[in-house]
């Protein structure tokens, strides 16, 4: 499972929160869909719906996908913001196609404490890192606490 | 053995200690001369062959004349001279009875021929001119003489009777005349006919001639009144303006002071004690009298007291300059910090031509842009930060208890101010003094709020370290 459409979505991401948009749509695939719910999870975005090229209608219930309109599917992504201030402020992939970064569970636990590790920089205040492990895209605090390494996606400040 | 000890002397010399002196042979005689002059030596230093003479011969005094008593007498003659009988009676003018008694005894205590046996004048460059017996008074050397008496320290301002009986008195001395302040003026000078007319309209001999007579009345009367009071006419002008000026208003019967500056007020002075409007707030205790900090207190609120407690340290002084068509202006640029040492710090920029005035206006703008910094357990800061002003950039990480400031000097300066603690700062980049100043600011400014995160991301947070050992953490 390539990680390309995670990049580009990482960036699309940063780049709609500092034009302040409300509403964004990154590509519909099985990754972006993964790292979305855990970043809405993690309280980042404050929702997540599959939609068409259009934005989808406060509430209307979610188009069934099918073979025919598949292709068209996007993730629509509402955006937070908290004194006027975007809550994902950076965004900032960190493996990319040619270069794949995992980290072990030694590695992430002196990370996530804020310890600089080889080329991750330790994790600073109110920041926080998405990994991909066998159990699903998740925190790297929650990682931590199920003691899994993985493969980082990105870090959101 | 090289030191003669008494018994290897002994041995030496033949001869048996405490011995009576026998007639010694000659052989012994020439042999050992110095043993026969001391019997018992105790200390290890060889003896000497005779007593030890000068290879110079020096001269005495007496053999070269000096202590000849007719040149003695005559030296003293010249330098010590007794005073005169006229120079006595130019002394009793001066002195009075008393003195002049103990300048005679004094006189008669030293004997001039001990002065030139035993004094020593000096001969030396730097040898004062004279002699100092307090007979004449160098202005370079000696004190200003004083001739008046010191001012009566119990003088006081004149009331009302008292000014009226000094003025009397003051006018007794005019014995008669006309009230000054009666010149004559240009109009006293022409005929009646043309008393009521204006100037322009007077003819040309009237007023050559009028204007001839009242000149030289003008010259007569500065004359009359530079000669002083004579015996018709009353206080001229001089005397009024010098009553003015010059006589005293107290009550010290116009006594002549050493110092031509007037005395100075007394404290309070009766009549007008608290008529003066004064500018200084008594609420101040006497700590801001001139007034620099007034415009600080009502802006912030402080007392001068706690403007003053304030930790404040000049950071940044540089001499810039702007180049004119006039030439070069230079001023100096000064950035100072403030700080209560509790969470509070502020910084102030200000330029002027001279240093000091820059310096108090940054100190004063310092004090009034103070705003809270946020810290971390009252010692460090939130995260890590970094500010950035043109090409100096300043990171700084919070750092746990008992790191200490490892920052840079000015950092330093201003963490202390503010009350951090335990901090590490780099500069990374560019080192400029001022704007790493202003770096370091605006990232002590600007850190995150971790509650606000929090609760843009919908969570609750708490600080563990504030749970755990009943929160006493440091």
């Amino acid at each position: 499972m390539g990680i390309h459409s995670v990049v580009n979505a990482c960036t699309h991401l940063q780049n709609a929160t500092r034009a302040r948009l409300g509403l964004t749509s990154v590509p519909n695939t099985k990754y972006n869909l993964l790292l979305m719910t855990a970043m809405q999870k993690a309280g980042l975005i404050a929702s997540v719906t599959r939609g068409g090229p259009l934005p989808p209608a406060p509430n209307d219930a979610s188009e069934p996908v099918t073979s025919a309109n598949v292709a068209t599917r996007r993730l629509w992504l509402g955006l937070k913001y908290w004194n006027n201030e975007p809550v994902l402020r950076t965004v900032k992939p960190v493996s990319k196609p040619s270069r794949l970064v995992t980290v072990d569970l030694k590695t992430l636990g002196r990370v996530t404490r804020g310890f600089p590790v080889g080329s991750l920089k330790g994790l600073n205040l109110g920041e926080t890192m998405f990994l991909t492990t066998d159990r699903g895209v998740m925190e790297s605090r929650e990682a931590l606490k199920r003691k899994i390494g993985g493969l980082v996606l990105c870090r959101v400040q | 053995m090289s030191v003669a000890r008494p018994a290897a002397r002994r041995l030496l010399s033949g001869r048996l200690p405490g011995g009576p002196r026998a007639a010694p042979t000659t052989a012994a005689a020439t042999a050992a001369p110095c043993h026969q002059v001391l019997g018992h030596q105790f200390h290890s230093s060889p003896q000497l062959a005779a007593r030890r003479r000068p290879r110079f011969a020096n001269v005495r005094a007496a053999d070269m004349g000096l202590m000849d008593e007719k040149q003695i007498d005559e030296f003293t003659a010249e330098k010590f001279t007794r005073y005169t009988k006229e120079e006595m009676e130019q002394l009793g003018k001066r002195y009075s009875p008393q003195q002049i008694a103990a300048i005679e005894a004094g006189e008669a205590a030293i004997d001039p021929r001990d002065l030139t046996v035993q004094g020593r004048l000096r001969v030396d460059p730097y040898a004062l001119p004279y002699i100092d017996d307090f007979a004449e008074s160098q202005p370079v050397i000696d004190k200003r003489t004083r001739h008046e008496p010191p001012p009566d320290p119990m003088a006081r301002f004149m009331n009302v009777d008292e000014f009226t009986q000094d003025l009397i008195k003051w006018a007794d001395q005019f014995p008669t005349g006309d009230v000054t302040g009666t010149l004559k003026t240009l109009v006293d000078f022409v005929p009646d006919e043309h008393k009521k007319t204006p100037e322009a309209h007077w003819p040309g001999a009237v007023r050559t001639e009028a204007h001839a007579a009242f000149e030289s009345y003008l010259k007569s009367e500065i004359n009359r009144q530079a000669e002083g009071p004579d015996a018709e006419g009353g206080p001229t002008d001089a005397d009024v303006l010098q009553y003015i000026l010059e006589r005293s208003g107290m009550t010290d019967n116009n006594q002549v002071a050493n110092s031509s500056l007037a005395l100075a007020l007394p404290a309070r002075v009766p009549g007008v004690a608290g008529l003066y409007k004064n500018a200084i707030d008594p609420a101040d205790n006497g700590l801001d009298d001139t007034g620099i900090y007034q415009d600080l207190k009502r802006r912030t609120g402080m007392s001068v007291q706690e403007i003053l407690s304030l930790q404040t340290k000049r950071l940044v002084l540089r001499h810039v300059s702007n180049q004119t068509r006039l030439g070069k202006i230079r001023k100096a640029a000064v950035i100072y910090c403030a700080g209560n040492g509790n969470g509070w710090l502020g910084i102030g920029e200000a330029k002027s031509t001279e240093s000091m005035v820059a310096s108090v206006k940054a100190r004063l703008t310092a004090i009034r842009n103070m705003r809270p910094i946020r810290r971390y357990e009252e010692r460090t800061i939130f995260g890590t930060v970094e500010g950035k002003v043109s090409g100096t950039v300043v990171k700084m990480s919070a750092r746990p208890p008992g790191f200490g400031l490892r920052v840079s000097h000015r950092i330093f300066e201003m963490c202390r101010a503010a009350g951090i603690y335990d901090l590490a700062a780099t500069i990374p980049r560019s080192r400029n003094p001022s704007n790493s100043v202003k770096a370091a600011y605006e990232a002590l400014c600007n850190q995150p709020d971790p509650e606000e995160i929090a609760k843009g991301r919908g969570m609750k947070l708490v600080d563990v370290r504030k749970v755990y050992y009943g929160g006493a953490t440091h």
